[in-house]
């Protein structure tokens, strides 16, 4: 899934700045790490494309979606291809973690025993099965993180959408779910990624984008990052 | 299926997790639409006994002694006015005959009155006591007419009565309606708002508006509906024991009841019917203003 911002800002009451004329185009199957110190815009960014945010100036198209123009009840089937992990994993606190993630799947109606097989599919993919009948509070930090992107995973979704999926977690579960988020990049998917951890970004070398108090600074294939 | 099943287990779950609330939303629908339900079979019998009444009001119009007259002709100008529900014709001797029937043994006091005295008159009943004043001024308002008679201060009674039912049963309406869609639309305001994060996080990852709706709705719904069918669960509880009371101390007025349980089993359904509906839609319009405020994008 193509994503293409042309000349987009994002202007919060009263005249909050987040983003100013940002120009960005990722193809289908691309890494891309969006950097940057906090306030600098990368969350702003991410919410646009998730269509939790509509741009002040500007366009952002995402497929064959324009985001501004999109009708409300498309809404809900754009998101369906779309996976979202946030930092603060937004899982569903009453659910456990095989029903957090069956949600979506129930959610477009999909026939029980393809429900089953794909939460089981996903969830050993995050290497939680064991934790299955827990509820997110009962987890830890990374394991909620994991149950957010097989969540994110369960529909097979063209773009996934990371907002700083590393940041509360210890050096080697960062590792593991970097490995997956390679792993789901590998098969085809794109992949945005928010983070300020400078050993992800110049571990793997993939295309960066640096924010800079919502301006666009860099835009660097197989580029590294020095956090200051 | 799934979609179905998921409905079900959500309101389900909606149900038990704010139970207290739930029962007092049953029982403050319930008792007002048994307050509801009572007015409206208080005011359908008052109907009922009004309308016998009323059927059984006559104005009775004396037409000037004339031989002359054309009493068919008369007779039909009357008829055709639109207070006229029935008429009947009486000629003097038909009259002087219907006196002496009902005088008895003492019309022989009216062989002392010489000639018959009485006009050509007609009886003449009316669809709704509101008709008799406008149909009393139209007959005096005929050169024909010599005299008009009727129970004007029975009629007045009967149409303030009958208005005054009818604006009790509207107001009882009204109240009930509006009670009741406050207190389930309040309810359903406070399950949305303790999960509104959760909403949030399902239109976040695909769930349609109305995937999210429907549990509530069928929350507000079943509320509702339950409040109702307790209602008529006291509506027949209470009424049928109070007919037989009124048979019992007012033995006159137990014809002119409402008695038949079929119609009242049906008005019951009704009522559950109103409730579901009242319940849907109330629930309907909180959740859609819910999820138009939580979903739209900043």
């Amino acid at each position: 899934m193509n994503i293409n911002f042309s000349g987009v800002s994002k202007i919060f009451e009263p005249d909050i700045a987040a983003l100013v004329d940002i120009n960005i185009d990722i193809q289908q199957g691309e890494f891309v790490y969006v950097i940057g110190q906090t306030g600098s815009g990368k969350s702003t960014l991410l919410r646009l494309i998730t269509r939790e945010l509509l741009p002040t100036r500007g366009t952002v198209a995402v497929g064959d979606f324009d985001l501004k123009r999109m009708r409300k009840s498309d809404v809900p089937y754009y998101r369906r291809d779309v996976g979202l992990v946030a930092q603060d994993f937004r899982l569903i606190p009453t659910l456990t973690v095989y029903e957090n993630i069956a949600f979506v799947m129930e959610a477009m109606s999909v026939p029980k025993r393809i429900v089953a097989d794909r939460t089981k599919d996903v969830i050993n993919q995050v290497g939680l099965w064991r934790r299955r009948g827990m509820r997110p509070a009962q987890l830890s930090g990374g394991e909620q993180q994991r149950v957010a992107i097989a969540r994110a995973l369960a529909n097979s979704p063209s773009l996934f959408i990371a907002d700083e999926p590393t940041g509360n977690l210890d050096f080697h579960t960062a590792t593991e779910v970097m490995k997956i988020l390679f792993a789901i990049n590998a098969a085809g998917v794109t992949v945005v990624m928010s983070t300020h951890n400078q050993a992800i970004v110049n571990s793997s070398r993939q295309r960066v984008i640096e924010l800079e108090n919502g301006r666009l600074i860099r835009d660097e294939k197989g580029g590294t990052y020095t956090a200051q | 299926m799934t979609t179905i099943k998921y409905v079900l287990r959500d309101t389900w779950r909606l149900l038990v997790h704010h139970w207290v609330l739930g029962v007092l939303t049953l029982i403050t629908a319930g008792v007002m639409l048994w307050v509801l339900g009572v007015t409206t079979l208080f005011s359908l019998n008052l109907e009922n006994l009004l309308s016998r009444l009323e059927s059984e009001l006559a104005v009775q119009a004396y037409l000037v002694k004339d031989n002359t007259l054309d009493v068919e002709a008369i007779a039909n100008r009357i008829q055709s006015l639109e207070y006229v529900y029935s008429m009947k014709v009486y000629s003097p001797a038909d009259s002087l005959a219907k006196l002496q029937e009902k005088m008895g043994s003492q019309s022989r006091a009216l062989e002392m009155l010489g000639d018959n005295p009485i006009p050509w008159n007609f009886e003449i009943h009316v669809h709704s006591a509101g008709d008799v004043e406008p149909l009393v001024n139209a007959l005096k308002a005929m050169p024909e007419v010599d005299d008009v008679v009727y129970a004007g201060l029975v009629v007045r009674r009967i149409s303030a009565l009958s208005r005054i039912s009818s604006q009790v049963a509207l107001i009882m309406f009204v109240l009930a309606v509006i009670i009741t869609a406050l207190v389930v639309y309040n309810t359903i305001h406070i399950s949305l708002y303790s999960r509104r994060e959760e909403i949030g996080i399902m239109y976040l990852v695909g769930a349609t508006r109305s995937y999210i709706a429907s549990p509530f709705v069928l929350e507000g719904t079943m509320l509702a509906l339950f409040g109702a069918i307790v209602a008529g669960a006291g509506i027949i509880g209470a009424y049928f024991p109070g007919i037989e009371l009124i048979r019992e101390n007012m033995p006159l007025l137990s014809n002119i009841l409402l008695t038949d349980r079929r119609i009242i089993w049906r008005f019951c359904a009704l009522l559950a019917g109103f409730g579901a509906t009242l319940g849907w839609v109330c629930s309907y319009l909180v959740v859609a203003r819910f999820l138009n405020a939580i979903t739209r994008p900043e």
